[in-house]
Order: structure tokens, then C-alpha cells, then sequence
């Protein structure tokens, strides 16, 4: 909330405004305007995490019914009469659309299928919050981590980065559009003495995603609490009431698996020993440079019949995003993409780390067979994949 | 159509754009793709919303990373303009491997690309944004959904708007025959 605030002021300070994005940029010249999107951007980022279940994302497809995710969740809160007696006290009242829209920004308005459409004053709200590079969100996850995860990956120079951020018009995007005044609309980036902290923001998600968020072993922590979660939760599911939501947090969760972990009759008991006694899976193969799409898939299904559905996981980190491409005021005054300035952002790999994980009572084996067929079994995979 | 398939059918349109003379960025392609399901019945499994430049989805977006990351699609820098968006062999080999589907949507994928690939990346956003407004308001007038245009994309002129209300009009009848 504080970094979105601070976000917003930087973009709309009155002699950071250029005449080719004042028609779309509220400044303090018109104030009502300016106050409540201020207002909305802060309560939007405040609102952001709401809808996250316990242990944030782990597994949250199967412990949801069908159709629900906590972008869904969040968007039900903030519609909720929980917060609905809040936006009522407020001056100027701040329309829930406007505060779940910005909350969830436009690819889970997408994703959710919701309707509606972001002008393009909206769209840079929303990068605000929740934008590939400068979003509040993300600045504020890459330090928050890194600090209580005791890594030095995720920090960089967020004060610089912010005191550079401005909007700026499209920079040209082909042969014919003018190098000095491109059309299109403009959108959230840096001056040119932010690009190297915009650079360093990039690193520091990079290396945060290979070294914490979806290293091995805490891919396979996912999916032992997974198994406890459906084992332990009634049905298998949460609940979607916002008050039973709102009721449940990672403290239940741990004390019903210590509890289950001491006792062999409890649902969940194997699992929640695994995760207490740090009897997780291991890694038994990775995917390597070359492989095909689907290689790490049809081994862990290949070993699944050999050595037992049981005792094999298939885990991946998501597709690294493709570096992002945003406009860069550059010294001369121009607008610039952001990808023809950094060969860094150019080169950030957009590879995806799979692994299998086996049982590590079978683990010597299971490698040792998946070793010795591994071509045959990616070729096969490989072939089947035609109409 | 899976997933494979899908990406078999958005290599052999970047591929058609290229051919056809398109700068073939991702712009480009996210507004010929919106087009394209629009108009001719490819049905991709992707969602659109109104969002920068027009007509936008970010599960494309995601589709053609995971296709680069797979290697069927690179990504060519071309300073100080924005990157073009390539096939590559394996992106070929991915098109004949899905030769049934290719000879399906083939036909479609040719006459969206000769339509749009010689248009720039603004004269796309306006185009793809007409269709968005005319798909919002199917009975309105050409003014009116032209106005609209307008509001909602301030940078595009009031004859902009218009004549790229006109040209959707007109592609619209034209993809019934093909449809």
C-alpha cells in the first residue's frame, strides 16, 4: 500500500507530467480526480493478497472448488459486506469494480472472465500494482522475502527505482513509426537512470524464482501439503464463504499437522510426517537444455507404473515470463524500449525447471531406472504428440 | 484443438505474417489471433480484453513465451524498434507434425494474412478495437460505434475511428463466405 501510494505520486507530480500524457494523466491540477485514484490505487494493493489461502499459492486448484482461485476469492471480498461497511465510511467512496479491478489487474480480470475493460488510465493503475516490472506487489514480495528468507537474491535500489518511474508514451514498435513522436498509448516505465534497477528488480525476481520460490525442494513441500490439505480438510476443499476464509490461516494449519503427525490414525498423518520429519521426495531427474515439451511428464508417468503412483511427483516452476518490454525515457528525451537499451532484460532466459521426485526410500533405484531409459522413454513421449 | 495444436496453428500464422510482409511483433500477432477467432472461427482457447493497444490476452501472451521457451518461435531484435517474432525449424516440424489441423484452419490462416499482414501495428489496434466495439454493440450505428472508439482510445481521431469502423464492417461480410 505504502509503495503504490508512493508510485502513484511519482507518476502524477505535477512536473512529471509531459503535454503528451497530460490528457490521460490525472494531476493534482484536477484533485477530485486525483484523490480518489489515489485512494483506489492504495485500497487496491491493500486488497491485493486477500483472497490467498493459507501457505499463499500451494496447490490452490485442487483445494478450491471448481471454477475458484484466490484472485476469485479476492474479488469476492472486496465485493463483500465485510469490506462493503468500510468503502461506506470512506471519502470519496471508492467503488468496489474500481478496487478489484486495479486489485487484480487486467490478466485476472481476463482470466476470471470478467467483463469489463481498462481504459488506458486504468491499465497504468493497474501496472501500479500488480505490472510485470514496477508493480508494488512484486517490489514489495522480492524484499519481504528476501529478508525473512535470509537470501541476499531478491534486494535491490526500490527507492531509485520508484524516483524513475514515470508514464510515457509507446515507444516505436516497427519500421515507419516516428523514432521522435510514436503513436499509441503511453504506459508505466523509467527514465534512463532507472533501467539498471529496473535491471537489478529483474535479477532479483530471476534468481528469487530459481533460488526460493520454486527450488526443488520447496516445489515438493507444495505438494506434501497439498496431500495433507485434501487428507485433513473437510472434502478435501476450503470453503469459499468469505468468513470461513477470513477464519483460516497458515497457524490452524500447522497445529492440525503437528497434531496429525503425531498421531498414525489422523488423516494426513503420512504426509504431515513427511513434511515435520523432512522425509520429503527428492529430485530423481531434471529436465535438461533440449529436452522436448512433456519429457519430464512422461518420465515421472513412466516410473509412476514402475515403482508406484505413490511414490513419484512430477513438479515444475510456471514459465518464466518473457523479459518485459516497457518504455524507457531516454536522456534525449525520447521514448525507447526498454529491450533495446538492456542486453540484460534481452538474455533472461524464459526456460522452465521440471523435475520428477521419487520417495526417498526408493530413490537410489528409481534413478538409476529412469537413467537407463530416459532417451527411450522422452523419444516415445516425443512421437506421440501428432494428429 | 489442444494445446499443441493451437501452437501449431500460431506458428503457421506468424509464419503467414512474416511471408505476407508483417513486422510480425507480438502486437501484430495479438491483433490478427483476436481477428482470426473472431471472425473466422479458429477456436483458440484464449480470452481477450480491452487493454493496451485494444483487444488483448494475456493467455496468448503466456503461449507464445511457452513458445519460445519450447523453441518453436524466436524472438529477433530489431533496434530501436520493438522485437519481431519469428518460427523456427521446430516450429515448422511442429506445423507438419499437426498437418490435419494445419489443412483445417489453413485456408483462414491465408486469408487473415493477406488482409492484415501489410497494415502497421496502429492501423491493427484500431481495427482490432472496432471489432471489440462492434462485438459490444453489434446494433449500433457506424458513427456512434465510432465515438465510441474514440472514448475509449483517445489517441485515435474521429475519422480514424470511422473509416476503421468501415474496413471491420466490410472484413466482417467478407469472412461470412469463408466461415
Amino acid at each position: 500500500m505504502e509503495l503504490a501510494g508512493r508510485i502513484y505520486d511519482v507518476v502524477t507530480r505535477e512536473d512529471n507530467v509531459t503535454d503528451e500524457i497530460r490528457e490521460v494523466v490525472p494531476t493534482m491540477a484536477n484533485s477530485r480526480e486525483h484523490s480518489y485514484w489515489r485512494s483506489v490505487v492504495r485500497l487496491a494493493a491493500l486488497c491485493h493478497d486477500t483472497g490467498h489461502l493459507p501457505f499463499s499459492h500451494a496447490a490452490e486448484e485442487a483445494l478450491l472448488p471448481k471454477g475458484w482461485d484466490h484472485e476469485r476469492m479476492t474479488w469476492e471480498i472486496i465485493h463483500s459486506d465485510v469490506l462493503g461497511a468500510v468503502w461506506k465510511t470512506m471519502v470519496p467512496k471508492p467503488d468496489p469494480d474500481h478496487v478489484g479491478m486495479l486489485a487484480l489487474g487486467p490478466r485476472k480480470i481476463e482470466k476470471l472472465r470478467l467483463d469489463f475493460a481498462f481504459s488506458p488510465w486504468e491499465g497504468i493503475l493497474a501496472e501500479i500494482i500488480v505490472g510485470d516490472v514496477f508493480g508494488a506487489d512484486r517490489i514489495d514480495y522480492l524484499l519481504r522475502d528476501s529478508l525473512h528468507s535470509g537470501v541476499a537474491y531478491g534486494r535491490f535500489d526500490h527507492n531509485r527505482l520508484i524516483d524513475t518511474l514515470r508514464v510515457i508514451p509507446q515507444p516505436p514498435r516497427e519500421v515507419g513509426e516516428s523514432v521522435d513522436s510514436p503513436g499509441g498509448e503511453p504506459a508505466l516505465g523509467c527514465k534512463r537512470g532507472g533501467l539498471e534497477s529496473a535491471e537489478a528488480l529483474l535479477l532479483a525476481r530471476y534468481f528469487m524464482f530459481a533460488q526460493v520460490y520454486f527450488h526443488p525442494t520447496r516445489l515438493i513441500y507444495d505438494a506434501h501439503l497439498k496431500d495433507f490439505l485434501q487428507a485433513w480438510l473437510p472434502e478435501g476443499k476450503f470453503r469459499i464463504g468469505v468468513q470461513d476464509h477470513l477464519g483460516i490461516s497458515d497457524n490452524e494449519v500447522l497445529a492440525a499437522m503437528a497434531s496429525a503427525c503425531n498421531d498414525p490414525g489422523a488423516p494426513g498423518h503420512d504426509h504431515a510426517k513427511r513434511i515435520l520429519t523432512r522425509k520429503h521426495f527428492r529430485v530423481a531427474q531434471t529436465r535438461r537444455p533440449g529436452d522436448p515439451a512433456g519429457a519430464m511428464r512422461a518420465m515421472a508417468e513412466a516410473a509412476g507404473k514402475e515403482f508406484g503412483e505413490g511414490n513419484v511427483r512430477y513438479g515444475a516452476s510456471p514459465r518464466r515470463p518473457e523479459p518485459p518490454d516497457f518504455p524507457v525515457l531516454d536522456r534525449d528525451g525520447r521514448s525507447v524500449s526498454s529491450l533495446s537499451l538492456s542486453e540484460v532484460m534481452a538474455r533472461l532466459p524464459a526456460s522452465r525447471d521440471e523435475y520428477v521426485f521419487v520417495a526417498p526410500e526408493i530413490r537410489k533405484d528409481a534413478r538409476g531406472w529412469m537413467n537407463s531409459r530416459r532417451d527411450e522413454i522422452i523419444k516415445a513421449a516425443n512421437e506421440g504428440e501428432r494428429d | 484443438m489442444n494445446r499443441l495444436a493451437q501452437e501449431a496453428v500460431l506458428a503457421g500464422l506468424t509464419r503467414r505474417l512474416d511471408k505476407n510482409g508483417s513486422w510480425s511483433g507480438e502486437t501484430h500477432i495479438q491483433k490478427v489471433a483476436y481477428v482470426l477467432r473472431e471472425l473466422a472461427d479458429v477456436p483458440f482457447q484464449f480470452n481477450f480484453i480491452l487493454y493496451k493497444h485494444g483487444p488483448f490476452s494475456f493467455e496468448l501472451r503466456d503461449e507464445l513465451s511457452s513458445m519460445r521457451a519450447d523453441g518453436f518461435l524466436e524472438r529477433q531484435p530489431q533496434l530501436p524498434y520493438g522485437p519481431r517474432i519469428l518460427v523456427t525449424e521446430r516450429g515448422r516440424n511442429l506445423e507438419e507434425r499437426f498437418r490435419r489441423t494445419m489443412s483445417t484452419y489453413g485456408r483462414k490462416l491465408d486469408w487473415v494474412a493477406e488482409r492484415l499482414a501489410q497494415k502497421n501495428v496502429l492501423e491493427l489496434e484500431r481495427l482490432a478495437t472496432a471489432l471489440w466495439v462492434t462485438r459490444q454493440h453489434p446494433r449500433s450505428r457506424v458513427d456512434r460505434r465510432a465515438r465510441t472508439l474514440s472514448v475509449i482510445k483517445p489517441h485515435v481521431s474521429r475519422e480514424e475511428a470511422l473509416s476503421s469502423v468501415h474496413e471491420i464492417d466490410a472484413l466482417i461480410r467478407e469472412a461470412e463466405s469463408i466461415s
